[in-house]
């Protein structure tokens, strides 16, 4: 599927999720479809947006987390697949964007892209509910059968890369950063789930 | 020659530990610890009411207490020296630029009562790397420390910045501090 019916998919089954955008084409992209400033956008830490998500999934039981991941932040932390799958809590949804490159760099080569298997990293390192999408109507249902499953779920959607020609329109920045993403994300988990993020003082 | 001081870690400082981490309100841990903090690992492990997760690199450490901040969780991380040095990055990029707080206990390696040449460079950089980074810090080589952990955990939330407990062997062991 195309880079814009993955993020306009995932945007029209958005349903008050928790969504955690990995830095790079994730972030840039959900900001784009949604102009949400709701989610947390991880401009850092390449590869450590899964990690964040675990953290934040097992503190937050009651809400589903989605993680927007990418092939080349899991390249970064294949050490937190054995972390995930150890925990495999059931709000965590992992999506991972596999467009075989670093699109952000302009499609630079990510190591031995062409023939990892993403998801079956994830199965051998011990995570049970793994799925491969191919198309977008493949990704809509996968989507509606995990949020009804109550399951931990990793999902691999194959993507094109994007080849920027005259046409392509660069994604709009987002126009706040970090401490304003933090404030931002807290004060929308602590409206959405009723717990206390920040303290009465505001840290 | 200099014969290594004995190590003999005290169990009753890893359980005042983990009885501090309680006041201050732990319910989550993350750890890849190294043999010093092991056992408070462990007794984090043991604890129904706490959820923990042993990791295969620390940086993930530095991610998930990150991630539980913001599910309204307080979370501890555990590692030795050697993997600290490994989350300058994520440190730096996730919790320096956004202010995140995460509370952090790492072993003091390297000192007079560790010479081993496996520790030797963490021993010169640990402490200025925390520096460097502006991270505060505190020293734990006395018993009647540990009773400041809750203080340090809302000192790191009051500074929107990873708060680092080194923990001395002098602690665990009952040595003479060199600090």
């Amino acid at each position: 599927m195309r880079s814009e019916e993955y993020f306009q998919t995932l945007a029209a089954l958005w349903d008050g999720q928790l969504v955690v955008c990995a830095l790079g084409t994730n972030a840039n992209e959900w900001w784009r479809v949604t102009r949400s400033p709701d989610c947390f956008y991880m401009h850092a830490a390449m590869g450590f947006s899964s990690s964040f998500a675990l953290g934040l999934a097992l503190a937050a039981p009651r809400a589903e987390v989605w993680l927007l991941d990418s092939d080349g932040g899991l390249s970064m932390n294949l050490g937190g697949l054995l972390t995930e799958a150890a925990a495999q809590p059931p709000n965590l949804k992992h999506l991972v964007l596999a467009n075989r490159c670093y699109q952000t760099l302009r499609g630079a080569p990510l190591v031995n892209a062409d023939v990892a298997d993403y998801a079956g990293l994830a199965r051998a390192a011990g995570i049970r509910n793994v799925w491969s999408v191919e198309a977008a109507a493949e990704l809509r249902e996968r989507v509606q059968a995990f949020t009804a499953s109550g399951a931990h779920a990793f999902v691999v959607a194959e993507v094109e890369r994007v080849v920027e020609t005259g046409q392509f329109e660069a994604p709009p920045p987002l126009p706040y950063e970090g401490p304003e993403v933090k404030y931002r994300f807290g004060r929308h988990v602590e409206e959405k789930l009723g717990i206390s993020v920040f303290g009465p003082q505001g840290f | 020659m200099v014969a290594h001081p004995p190590a003999r870690p005290n169990q009753a400082v890893y359980l005042a530990l983990l009885e501090s981490l309680r006041q201050a309100g732990v319910t989550l841990s993350a750890a890849l610890p190294d043999d010093w903090v092991a056992p408070l690992a462990d007794l984090l492990d043991a604890q129904p009411d706490v959820t923990s997760l042993r990791v295969a690199r620390e940086p993930e450490i530095v991610a998930i207490c990150s991630g539980a901040f913001f599910g309204g969780a307080r979370a501890v991380g555990i590692m030795g020296a050697t993997g600290f040095l490994a989350c300058v990055s994520e440190i730096a990029t996730l919790n320096l630029r956004h202010q995140i707080p995460v509370f952090l206990v790492v072993s003091l390696r390297g000192g007079l009562h560790d010479l081993q040449v496996f520790q030797e460079l963490q021993g010169r950089v640990f402490v200025p790397l925390l520096r460097t980074l502006d991270l505060p810090h505190l020293v734990l080589d006395r018993p009647e420390k540990v009773a400041l952990l809750p203080q340090a955990y809302e000192y790191g939330r009051l500074h929107k910045r990873p708060y680092v407990v080194c923990l001395s062997k002098a602690l665990v062991t009952g040595q003479v501090s060199e600090h």
